[in-house]
């Protein structure tokens, strides 16, 4: 009886596990959101799956970064639902799945203080203390994305916009996140510093990406592109 | 030996000084003279309805009437930081009364009790002037510390975004716009004390000498109303804060612009 019950046991666990690898990473089903009476999406649905690279295009204007953005709870759509590894987005649960998620936006703003402190600043927070051993990674993840070491050290108020992007870039992978999502990711960035991210996210196969770009490098490298028109 | 009294024609006679500040804003075209006048006949007429209404309020000496008194000074103060820091009435105004009332009532309650070990904690004497002093700076602080909170969170949502999504609880991500602002409104009563003695001879201690205590006591005084402001306008800050953040963010932790009134 004893082992009858391990193996139910033993059997619903492997189960719970092949059932959270067919859990799509991301899900959005039917989500409107509205702005000031402006509708930005409406009855958007999308899945993405584990390890998947997926590129949403489009004319500006049609919510592409609202898509990230509402992933991310920032956004709370009007209607619908989003699934972040089957977990629906809630106030609740929203604290928990940003730490799932690695975020780098548009042109991003890192307000003030030096590379090194921008950098060291999240793994001061709760949720991330245990993953400070990453920082040890640094020094490769500068190279991967040819930053110069002695960036780390400078005002991050002086960096250029290319810069910003490939440190906020660096601070998402230190973290080890399982999903990125990257806004217009190569928009600042020279095409050294894009083929280097190219190849990254072609390597990084366990990595689940959704992106805005319109970067053929990065629509070519995609697993699948969705148009918003 | 008390104060000695100003004569009624006196006092008006000395409103004849205020021709150099008006006329210096007329000859430099200062646009604030309409300004200026109202705001002197509007404290000519607060001061006149303070004193009458203290006069009553001293001679009866009610430790309820001066519990009173010292709950509408605290309302009065609410709305005017509120006003001040273009935030929504409904919302604020109980969080920050509370962060008023403990900011001022535990550096004035020491300073009555343990300090002057008065035996009566609400003794009028005491009680409304320390109390006013302390509330007045704890105002100005607030309205200082409160915008520079939410001016600069406006000013850098996309890096408070960022932090939240590296994963930060919100009183991690707001943590450094909590630190800036209390440094900016803490700043000014921090360098009052430096100075204080060397530039000007402060309220407390120049009321205390009128009223003819020798400058030794008003030196005292001085020292024990400087370190109530202190006590007070650092508590009511950082409480003032954390006590508007539940009703200034949603539930996932981005600043709700309904918060703020047009």
């Amino acid at each position: 009886m004893k082992q009858t019950n391990e193996i139910t046991r033993a059997t619903a666990s492997a189960n719970t596990q092949q059932s959270r690898k067919d859990t799509p990473c991301i899900e959005m089903e039917d989500v409107t959101v509205r702005f000031d009476g402006k509708t930005v999406l409406e009855k958007f649905s999308l899945m993405v799956d584990r390890g998947e690279k997926v590129v949403l295009t489009g004319p500006s204007g049609r919510g592409k970064s609202t898509v990230l953005r509402s992933i991310l709870g920032f956004v709370v759509p009007e209607s619908g639902t989003i699934r972040v590894l089957g977990e629906p987005l809630s106030s609740g649960a929203i604290w928990r799945l940003r730490t799932l998620i690695g975020y780098v936006p548009q042109e991003p703003d890192l307000g003030s203080g030096s590379v090194r402190d921008w950098l060291e600043r999240p793994f001061s927070y709760r949720a991330n203390k245990e993953l400070k051993k990453n920082l040890a990674k640094l020094p490769e993840m500068f190279h991967q994305f040819l930053l110069p070491l002695d960036l780390l050290e400078k005002d991050v108020e002086t960096l250029s916009g290319g810069e910003k992007q490939r440190v906020t870039i660096v601070s998402a992978l230190l973290l080890q996140r399982p999903i990125l999502l990257l806004d217009e990711p190569t928009s600042a960035l020279d095409e050294a510093s894009r083929k280097r991210l190219t190849e990254f996210l072609s390597l990084s196969s366990d990595l689940t990406v959704l992106m805005v770009s319109h970067e053929p490098e990065l629509l070519r490298a995609a697993d699948r592109k969705i148009k918003l028109s | 030996m008390g104060a000695v009294d100003l004569s009624i024609d006196g006092l008006v006679i000395y409103y004849i000084l205020l021709i150099i500040p008006l006329g210096l804003m007329l000859w430099l075209h200062i646009p604030m003279i309409g300004k200026t006048l109202v705001s002197i006949v509007r404290m000519t007429l607060q001061l006149a309805f303070v004193g009458l209404y203290l006069q009553v309020v001293f001679k009866i000496n009610s430790p309820w009437l001066n519990s009173l008194w010292l709950v509408v000074m605290v309302g009065v103060a609410d709305f005017s930081i509120i006003r001040g820091c273009g935030l929504r009435l409904a919302r604020f105004a109980g969080p920050l009364f509370g962060a008023l009332v403990a900011g001022t009532a535990l550096p004035l309650l020491f300073f009555v009790g343990p300090l002057l070990k008065r035996p009566n904690l609400m003794d009028a004497q005491y009680v409304i002037p320390i109390g006013g002093m302390i509330l007045g700076n704890c105002l100005r602080a607030d309205i200082i510390g409160i915008r520079n909170f939410y001016e600069s969170l406006k000013k850098g949502e996309k890096a408070f975004i960022l932090s939240l999504a590296q994963g930060a609880r919100l009183k991690e991500a707001i943590l450094p716009y909590l630190r800036d602002a209390c440094e900016a409104a803490l700043m000014p009563t921090v360098a009052t004390i430096a100075t204080i003695g060397l530039v000007a001879l402060p309220g407390m201690m120049t009321g205390v000498i009128l009223g003819g205590a020798n400058p030794v006591t008003a030196i005292k005084y001085q020292i024990a109303i400087m370190i109530a402001i202190f006590t007070g306008t650092a508590i009511t800050v950082v409480l003032g804060i954390l006590m508007t953040i539940r009703s200034s963010f949603t539930p996932y932790g981005v600043l709700d612009v309904a918060s703020f009134s047009k």
